[in-house]
C-alpha cells in the first residue's frame, strides 16, 4: 500500500480537483490522502473539516467511472458543439445517388500495389473502381459488394482472369470489359441487361439490349471510347459507330443515341446521354436546348454554344453529374450545365500551356496539360477538386472516380492521388456520410435535452419554491395545476401538439424550439414535486427560523437561503433528466414528430433503419448512431447516480 | 375511506373536464373541417348544370345543413364542448355527445370510433399483459436478490446491465432484436398477427398468433425490464436499511422472513404507482413497438390517427388515455393503502 503507484484514475481525478478547485487544495487533499495511507503523519482536525460540497466533490472523484463519464461527457460535447466548426463541408439535405447505402470503408482510392506502375486505365462510376494494367489484368477496388443483391464485382469471372483485356468500363453496379481479340465481357449487376441479354430483358421496353454486334465481338483496335454511365454502357468505335445499351428509365435519350454512325465523342452525365457529332459545333443529347449555353469558368455569365465556339471546334467532351466539360481545339475549355455551391473555380493556364486531357468525376474535373501539370476545378466537398498542382509535374493522364482524381505519368507510373478516400460510418439512405451527420446530429439532440431541462428547472423549481415555501392555498392550487400537466398523457400529447404545431410552416430552427418547448412544458411537475417536498423539510430547520427571527423577507429566505441547501438534489435530477429528455427526443423523432428530416438528430436518423431488411443489410446505418447515442445515455446516468449516491450520508459507510 | 374516494372521485372528473377542455380547445385549431369537405363532397356529385351563382347559394345551403348535423354552426366553443360532451343540444334539439354514447365517427377507417378501437384494444392488452407479467416475474425476484446481495459480483453485472438497458431507447433495443431473432437466427415473423392469408382455427390459429406476437412481447419485456429493475432495487435497498429490518434481525427471524414479508412490504409503498402504471399502460399500447413490428394495437392506430388527422378518433383515445392516467392514480393511491397501514390510518 506504501508505495502504491499512483494510476490514471487517480491522476484525472486530480486534475479535476485541480481544474475546479485550484492547485493549493488539490495539493492539500492529495497530500493529504498520502499521510492518511502513509499513516505517520497525523493531519490537523482543522485540515480534516471540509465543506459538504468539497466532500461531495472528493468522494465523486473517487469513483473512477464517474470521472471517466464526465471526460466522455464533456469530450462529446466539444466533438459536438465545436467538431462542425471543423467540417465547413456539412449541409443538412446533402444527397448523392449514387453513393447510397455505402458501408464504411476507407478503400476509395486504394490502388493494388502491382498496379501503381502499370496504369492502362482506371474507370468508376460508382462505389468502385475498376483499374487495368498494361498486362491486361484487370484489378477492382472500393465498395465492390452491390447494395443488398449480394453480387460482388471483386469477384471477376475466370475468363476475363485469363483474357488480356484492352478495354474497360465500370458504371453504377456493373463492369464491362473487351479483350484483344474483341470478345465482350461483363459482370455485377445485369438487372436492366448491362451487359447480358434475357428473354426477360428484351421483352421489357424500357431496357435497351446490348447490341448483336457487341455481343458477337468487335474489333479492339478500332475502338475509340468504352464507357459507362448509371445502368447503362456504350462503345464508340473510330469510324464514328456508337452501340449504347442499357436502362431507359435512367437514361431516357438513349433512343436518340441508337444506330447513330456520326458520334465522335460519347459520356453519360446522371440522366443523360451526351455526345459530339461530326459537325463538332455543340453538344448532341437528343433534347433541344440542353446543354446549349457554355461559359468558359464557373460562375461566368453563359453564352448560346453556337457564339461562344465562335469559329473553334469541340475536339472532345467529358462530363459529370450535372454539367459537360468540352476540350476545344485551341485548348480551351468550354463548360456547360450545372456546378455545386462549394466549387474550385477553372484555373489560369500560363501562355502557350493548354490541356491536353480532361476527365470528369461526379461534379469536379481534373486536366493536365501539354507542360505536364495537373488542374482540379468543380464541386469540392470530398476536396477532390484540390490538386497538388504545384507537388507533381510530368502528368500525362489523368483518371477521375466520382470523388477521386488520379495522375499518372508517361511510364504509366501512378503519381499521386487526392480525393475521398472513404466513408467512416458509412452512408445512409441518402448517400450522405454519416460520421458527419452523427456529429450534427448529435447537436441538435443533446441541444434538444438540455434546452428542455432548463425549461423544465425554470418553471418547475419556481413553483416548487412558491407552493413549498407559501404553503396554503397557493400550495393547494399549484399543486392542482402540477397534477394537471403530471396526468396528462406524454407520447399522445407530445404527437398531437407536434403535429398541430407543423401545418403551421415554420423553419427547422423553430420546430426545435418548438420541441425544446413542448419537452420543457410538459416535463417540469416532476422538479416541482422534488423541489417542494426538499422546501418543506427545510422550511422547519434552524437556519430558516434564525433568518425569519432575523426579519430576512420571505423571498429572500425562499430563494437565497433554502434554495443553494436543497440545489445538490435539484442536481441529481438535471442531470438525469437531461438523459431522459434526449431520449424522449430520440423516440419522438424516431416516430417522424420530433426533428424532421433533413435536419438530422440521433434519433431520426435511426427510424430510416429500423425495418428488418435494412437492419441487416445496412447495420451501419444503426449500429454506429446507436453505439454512440447509448454510450452517451449510459455516461450521463453514471454521472447522475454517482451525485446521488456520493450525496446520500447513509451511503457513505458501505462500498 | 370511503369518503376519501369520493374526494378524490370529484377532483378526478374535476382534472378529467379541465384536460378535455383544453384538448378539445386544441383540436379545434386543427384545419379539418367537416361540414365544408362534405358539403364539397354532395356538391360534386350533384348533377353540373348549375350556375356559378346557383351552385354558390347551393353550397351554402348544403354547408348549413352539415355545419348543422355535426354542430359546428357555431363558433362558441364551450358550446362546442358541451355539444361534443352531449350537455348541449345540436340544431335539431336533440343532445348527440359521449353521454348519449356517441363517441363519434372514424373517416379514415369509416366506422363508428368505437368499433375501431375495440379490437386494437383487444390487441394491446393480449400483448401488453403477457409482456407486463415477465417484466415483474423477472424484475422483482432479481431486483430483490441484487438488494440483498448488494455490492457483490452478481449484483454489479446486473447493474451494469440494467444501467446499459436504462440508457438504451426502446426502439434500439428492438432493432438488435429484428437483427438477432429475424434476420440471423429467422425464428420469428417481423410483422403481422398472423400468417397472411391462413384460415386455420383452433389450436394451430393459436399457435399461429402465439409465433406472431412472440418477438414482440419479448421486445416489450426487455425494452421495460432495466428500469424497472431498478427502481425494484433501489427501493429494496432503501428498505432493507430501516431500523425495523435490524430489530426483526435481532428478533432472530429466518432470514427469509425478514426479507420477504419485512423489507418487501417496505419497498411495495414507492414501487406500487409503478407497478399500478405498468398494468393500466397496456391499455394505452406501446406505440414504438407496435409502429416497429405494424403491430395493430393502439399505439399504431393512434400514431396514424394523428397522422391522417382523423379528429374523432384522435378525441376519443385522447380521452380513453386521459381516464386511463386518472384512474390509475387513483387506483395506485388506493393501493399505498393496501400497502402501507399508516397511509390508510391519516386518511
Amino acid at each position: 500500500m506504501k508505495d502504491k503507484k499512483e494510476n490514471l484514475f487517480h491522476k484525472l481525478g486530480r486534475w479535476f480537483t485541480r481544474m475546479f478547485m485550484g492547485p493549493k487544495y488539490e495539493e492539500k487533499m492529495y497530500q493529504k490522502s498520502k499521510a492518511a495511507e502513509d499513516g505517520e503523519k497525523k493531519p490537523d482536525d482543522s485540515e480534516l473539516i471540509v465543506s459538504p460540497a468539497r466532500q461531495v466533490l472528493q468522494r465523486f472523484l473517487e469513483r473512477k467511472f464517474a470521472v471517466i463519464s464526465v471526460a466522455v461527457v464533456l469530450i462529446m460535447f466539444c466533438v459536438v458543439f465545436i467538431g462542425p466548426s471543423f467540417m465547413p463541408k456539412y449541409y443538412d439535405s446533402y444527397t448523392e445517388t449514387t453513393q447510397k447505402d455505402l458501408p464504411p470503408t476507407m478503400a476509395f482510392m486504394r490502388v493494388p500495389a502491382e498496379l501503381q506502375g502499370d496504369i492502362k486505365m482506371i474507370d468508376n462510376y460508382g462505389s468502385f473502381t475498376v483499374g487495368l494494367s498494361n498486362s491486361g489484368k484487370v484489378y477492382v477496388w472500393g465498395i465492390t459488394k452491390i447494395g443488398a443483391t449480394g453480387l460482388d464485382v471483386k469477384h471477376i469471372p475466370e475468363e476475363v482472369q485469363n483474357a488480356k483485356i484492352e478495354w474497360v468500363s465500370a458504371g453504377i453496379d456493373h463492369i464491362i470489359a473487351i479483350d484483344e481479340n474483341g470478345k465482350f465481357y461483363g459482370w455485377g449487376s445485369n438487372q436492366f441487361g448491362q451487359y447480358a441479354v434475357t428473354e426477360k430483358i428484351l421483352s421489357n421496353p424500357n431496357l435497351e439490349p446490348v447490341p448483336a454486334e457487341v455481343l458477337d465481338g468487335v474489333d479492339p483496335d478500332h475502338i475509340q471510347e468504352v464507357t459507362s454511365g448509371y445502368q447503362a454502357s456504350a462503345i464508340l468505335m473510330d469510324d464514328g459507330t456508337l452501340y449504347i445499351w442499357g436502362n431507359k428509365q435512367a437514361y431516357s435519350n438513349i433512343e436518340s443515341f441508337i444506330g447513330r454512325t456520326d458520334i465522335e465523342d460519347v459520356d453519360f452525365t446522371l440522366n443523360y446521354v451526351v455526345g459530339l457529332t461530326d459537325d463538332r459545333n455543340g453538344i448532341y443529347c437528343g433534347v433541344r436546348g440542353l446543354y446549349n449555353v457554355a461559359r468558359a469558368s464557373i460562375g461566368d455569365k453563359g453564352v448560346k454554344m453556337f457564339e461562344f465556339l465562335d469559329g473553334r471546334k469541340i475536339e472532345s467532351l467529358t462530363s459529370t453529374t450535372k454539367s459537360v466539360c468540352c476540350l476545344l481545339d485551341d485548348g480551351s475549355i468550354a463548360l456547360v450545365g450545372d456546378f455545386p455551391v462549394d466549387t474550385i473555380q477553372v484555373p489560369k493556364l500560363a501562355e502557350g500551356e493548354y490541356f491536353t486531357d480532361i476527365k470528369g468525376g461526379a461534379y469536379h474535373y481534373t486536366a493536365c496539360t501539354n507542360l505536364g501539370h495537373v488542374y482540379s476545378w468543380g464541386g469540392d466537398h470530398f476536396y477532390q477538386a484540390e490538386a497538388p498542382t504545384q507537388k507533381i509535374s510530368g502528368v500525362t493522364k489523368v483518371y477521375t472516380g466520382s470523388f477521386q482524381s488520379y495522375a499518372v505519368d508517361e511510364n504509366n507510373q501512378l503519381l499521386d492521388k487526392w480525393g475521398l478516400k472513404g466513408y467512416l460510418f458509412g452512408t445512409d439512405d441518402a448517400g450522405a456520410d454519416i460520421a458527419s451527420r452523427v456529429v450534427a446530429g448529435g447537436r441538435v439532440t443533446m441541444t434538444v435535452g438540455a434546452i428542455a431541462v432548463i425549461i423544465e428547472i425554470l418553471i418547475g423549481v419556481t413553483i416548487g419554491l412558491i407552493s413549498g415555501y407559501a404553503g396554503g392555498a397557493v400550495d393547494i392550487v399549484l399543486m392542482r395545476v402540477a397534477e394537471v400537466f403530471y396526468s396528462i398523457p406524454l407520447y399522445p400529447f407530445m404527437l398531437i401538439l407536434s403535429s398541430l404545431l407543423a401545418q403551421v410552416s415554420m423553419t427547422q430552427d423553430q420546430r426545435l424550439l418548438m420541441i425544446m418547448v413542448i419537452l420543457g412544458v410538459l416535463g417540469w411537475p416532476g422538479f416541482a414535486y422534488i423541489t417542494r417536498a426538499q422546501i418543506l423539510v427545510a422550511r422547519e430547520s434552524e437556519y430558516v427560523t434564525a433568518a425569519q427571527a432575523m426579519g430576512v423577507k420571505e423571498g429572500r429566505i425562499a430563494f437565497k437561503h433554502i434554495l443553494p441547501n436543497i440545489i445538490s438534489v435539484i442536481l441529481v435530477n438535471i442531470v438525469l433528466s437531461f438523459a431522459a429528455s434526449m431520449q424522449t427526443e430520440t423516440s419522438l423523432s424516431f416516430l417522424g414528430f420530433g426533428v424532421m428530416y433533413p435536419q438530422p438528430s440521433w434519433g431520426n436518423m435511426l427510424s430510416r433503419a429500423s425495418n428488418a431488411t435494412a437492419a441487416i443489410n445496412f447495420w451501419w446505418q444503426w449500429l454506429f448512431t446507436s453505439f454512440i447515442l447509448v454510450f452517451t445515455a449510459v455516461c450521463i446516468n453514471t454521472i447522475g447516480d454517482t451525485i446521488r449516491d456520493v450525496m446520500d450520508p447513509k451511503s457513505s459507510n458501505d462500498k | 375511506m370511503g369518503r376519501y374516494i369520493a374526494k378524490r372521485l370529484i377532483y378526478m372528473i374535476f382534472v378529467f373536464i379541465v384536460l378535455t377542455f383544453l384538448l378539445f380547445l386544441l383540436y379545434q385549431l386543427m384545419p379539418a373541417n367537416r361540414a365544408y369537405t362534405d358539403a364539397k363532397a354532395e356538391l360534386a356529385g350533384l348533377k353540373n348544370t348549375l350556375s356559378a351563382a346557383e351552385q354558390d347559394t347551393k353550397f351554402q345551403e348544403l354547408y348549413l345543413k352539415y355545419q348543422r348535423r355535426y354542430g359546428t354552426d357555431t363558433d362558441n366553443k364551450l358550446i362546442l364542448y358541451l355539444r361534443w360532451l352531449g350537455l348541449y343540444p345540436f340544431y335539431d334539439g336533440k343532445c348527440n355527445g359521449i353521454f348519449q354514447g356517441n363517441f363519434g365517427f372514424s373517416y379514415q377507417h369509416n366506422a363508428d370510433v368505437v368499433t375501431v378501437v375495440g379490437p386494437a384494444i383487444r390487441n394491446s392488452m393480449l400483448i401488453g399483459l403477457i409482456s407486463e407479467i415477465c417484466v415483474l416475474g423477472v424484475t422483482i425476484p432479481l431486483g430483490i436478490k441484487c438488494a440483498v446481495k448488494k455490492g457483490s459480483r452478481f449484483d454489479r453485472g446486473t447493474q451494469v446491465f440494467t444501467l446499459i438497458g436504462f440508457s438504451t431507447p426502446s426502439f434500439i433495443i428492438y432493432i438488435l432484436f429484428i437483427v438477432f431473432f429475424c434476420s440471423i437466427l429467422g425464428w420469428f415473423p417481423v410483422s403481422g398477427m398472423k400468417t397472411p392469408g391462413s384460415t386455420a382455427t383452433g389450436l394451430k390459429n393459436a399457435l399461429d398468433v402465439l409465433h406472431h406476437v412472440a418477438l414482440p412481447c419479448i421486445c416489450l419485456t426487455f425494452g421495460s425490464l432495466a428500469s424497472i429493475m431498478r427502481i425494484t432495487r433501489a427501493s429494496m435497498i432503501d428498505a432493507l436499511s430501516l431500523d425495523c429490518i435490524r430489530t426483526a434481525r435481532a428478533k432472530g427471524l429466518k432470514e427469509k422472513v425478514v426479507i420477504y414479508s419485512h423489507a418487501w412490504r417496505n419497498a411495495l409503498v414507492p414501487l406500487v404507482s409503478i407497478f399500478v402504471g405498468g398494468f393500466f399502460g397496456i391499455i394505452s399500447g406501446a406505440m414504438i413497438m407496435e409502429t416497429m413490428f405494424g403491430f395493430k394495437g393502439m399505439g399504431l392506430l393512434y400514431l396514424n390517427a394523428v397522422k391522417n388527422a382523423d379528429y374523432d378518433l384522435i378525441m376519443f383515445m385522447q380521452v380513453i388515455y386521459t381516464f386511463i392516467g386518472l384512474f390509475s392514480n387513483l387506483v395506485s393511491d388506493l393501493c399505498y393503502g393496501l400497502v402501507d397501514p399508516r397511509v390508510r390510518i391519516s386518511k
